[in-house]
């Protein structure tokens, strides 16, 4: 991990919907440079959570304060099912992002290149693969060289080839000195690539480390096994936040 | 938009993290966005079925009325009671789902992350869509202009009785008119288009906007002087209330009314004026505001 101070804080954070809480006391810290992991079931509250980083919503209680430097966006996002206006070619859909941030285009189809996407800048985006939809999703969340950048699971429905690409870049990014933030249910691609995990489990914080140490605390030997190991609940039972005891 | 750092107690440095410097201006933000916008209508091919209805119908009702071939002013009589209920229509197709589209797919999350605030992204929507609608309405009413030309001949006939001259010039006041009155509409719809979350609820909550602009305003207006809410002499200033009553109003009052000579006040086309204003303006303002929750 990181030794850099914490570019975003996040305190005892708290969000319900009405009566039912589906985040309870999260706290912890991103650093520049990390790739930190949200892992957790289904209906654990990790679009929740990145929904609260990113200020999409306000949080019932507790705070989240970036203390990053100066940037025209502080926070690049990269949305669960990223969507283009149809039409568009891949460049004009870039090039459309990195306008509002006062890029130019070259600059646009460079961060194109950067994620391997340089070969289809004049292909229209409905033509685009479901993996070449999330690279160019992740070139739009670096547009404007965000110190953060938020990817809510970039590598959902992708086949295993194009999940380890979208892991390298995101590993890529975070060399180059961001601080990357992502959602992922590929523990294997998780343990490889994470700097630092987060493990929520019915909307609180059920582990927090690097995947080694997450290992070392339950004698598990791969990160699914610390999972299991920390998960709460029974196999087969989905959790519903608010129902389930 | 909001920026990261705007909420939950930020820092003095998370403040600092929001200094915009080295963005572009707010022009050249609202032309990208007017851009985008037009050249996703240009695709959207309803909008060109809609321009050959428009005009089919347009043309029909001016033709077996007789007022093409009539005048000027008689065709803008003819076309003035469709047109308050054609305009909303085409209006409501133009602008009911701009904004909810952007919505459920997700893209003004993404937005919200560009140092961009919501009334430029509103701006921005509302002007592209404003200029295909412009565009549909003007050329439509334009259109018809020259079977008028071409065919009128009873002109003399009709307005032995009018003090006034009947003129191209009171049919291009009348398309102004018109096209105004769909920026009106519009403004409702992008505003319906910010505050729904399905297109199914877009559908309902265009329904009973048709329903209140076309029956319920009036009817209220009716029932308001029936119950002595406001007086009889105030009629014309109230009409002002519902838009679409201003518009028919303003087009009574600077077209026909011009031809007619003396008879009785109308509306108020000041009133008329700044009541279309209000709606057109708390439109816009209440999709920003939605949008920003």
């Amino acid at each position: 991990m990181s030794t850099q101070p914490p570019i975003l804080t996040i305190e005892e954070l708290e969000h319900a919907y009405g009566r039912i809480s589906v985040l309870e006391d999260v706290s912890f810290d991103i650093r520049s440079g990390d790739v930190t992991a949200i892992i957790g079931p289904n209906g654990s509250g990790k679009t929740t959570l990145i929904r609260g980083l990113i200020g999409l919503h306000d949080p019932t209680a507790g705070t989240v304060a970036y203390h990053g430097p100066d940037a025209v966006r502080p926070i690049g996002y990269l949305p669960q099912r990223p969507a283009f206006r149809s039409g568009q070619s891949v460049r004009e859909a870039i090039a459309f992002y990195a306008s509002l941030v006062g890029e130019t285009e070259s600059e646009a189809v460079a961060r194109l290149e950067q994620v391997g996407l340089g070969d289809a800048t004049d292909r229209n985006v409905e033509a685009l693969s479901g993996g070449m939809t999330r690279l160019l999703g992740i070139a739009q969340a670096t547009v404007g060289d965000p110190p953060l950048v938020v990817l809510d699971e970039p590598a959902s429905g992708l086949d295993p080839e194009m999940s380890v690409r979208i892991f390298d870049v995101a590993e890529e990014l975070a060399a180059d000195g961001a601080a990357i933030l992502l959602s992922s249910h590929d523990l294997a691609l998780v343990e490889r690539t994470a700097d630092q995990v987060v493990l929520l489990d019915d909307g609180t914080i059920a582990g927090l480390g690097s995947p080694a140490r997450l290992r070392a605390e339950t004698g598990g030997d791969t990160l699914l096994e610390a999972f299991e190991a920390m998960v709460s609940g029974d196999a087969g039972t989905v959790r519903v936040q608010g129902v389930s005891t | 938009m909001s920026a990261p750092s705007e909420r939950s107690e930020p820092t003095e440095s998370a403040t600092e993290a929001v200094d915009w410097d080295g963005t572009p201006s707010t022009a050249a933000t609202l032309g990208r966005l007017v851009r985008r916008e037009l050249s996703t209508a240009l695709r959207i091919r309803t909008y060109v079925g809609l321009w050959f209805g428009f005009v089919g119908v347009l043309l029909g009702i001016a033709w077996f009325g007789g007022g093409v071939r009539t005048g000027y002013v008689s065709t803008i009589i003819d076309l003035l009671t469709p047109l308050e209920l054609l305009v909303p229509v085409v209006a409501f197709a133009f602008g009911y789902r701009a904004i909810l589209d952007d919505e459920r797919r997700g893209v003004l999350d993404v937005l919200r992350t560009y140092p961009l605030p919501s009334w430029q992204v509103v701006v921005g929507v509302y002007l592209g869509r404003a200029i295909g609608l412009v565009a549909v309405v003007s050329t439509t009413l334009s259109f018809l202009m020259f079977p008028i030309f071409v065919t009128e001949r009873y002109r003399p006939v009709f307005y032995a009785t009018h003090t006034g001259p009947d003129s191209p010039g009171l049919f291009l006041r009348f398309i102004v008119l018109t096209v105004g009155f769909a920026l009106v509409v519009l403004a409702v719809s992008i505003a319906i288009s910010a505050l729904v979350s399905t297109t199914r609820t877009a559908i309902v909550a265009v329904g009973l906007a048709l329903f209140v602009l076309l029956f319920l305003a009036d009817i209220s207006l009716v029932f308001g002087l029936a119950r002595g809410v406001f007086e009889a002499s105030s009629l014309v200033n109230s009409l002002a209330f519902s838009p679409l009553s201003a518009y028919r109003g303003l087009v009574l009052e600077t077209t026909v009314a011009v031809t007619a000579g003396t008879g009785p006040r109308t509306a108020s086309p000041i009133a008329s004026f700044l009541g279309l204003c209000v709606w057109w303006l708390g439109s816009l303002a209440l999709a920003t505001v939605a949008i920003r929750q």
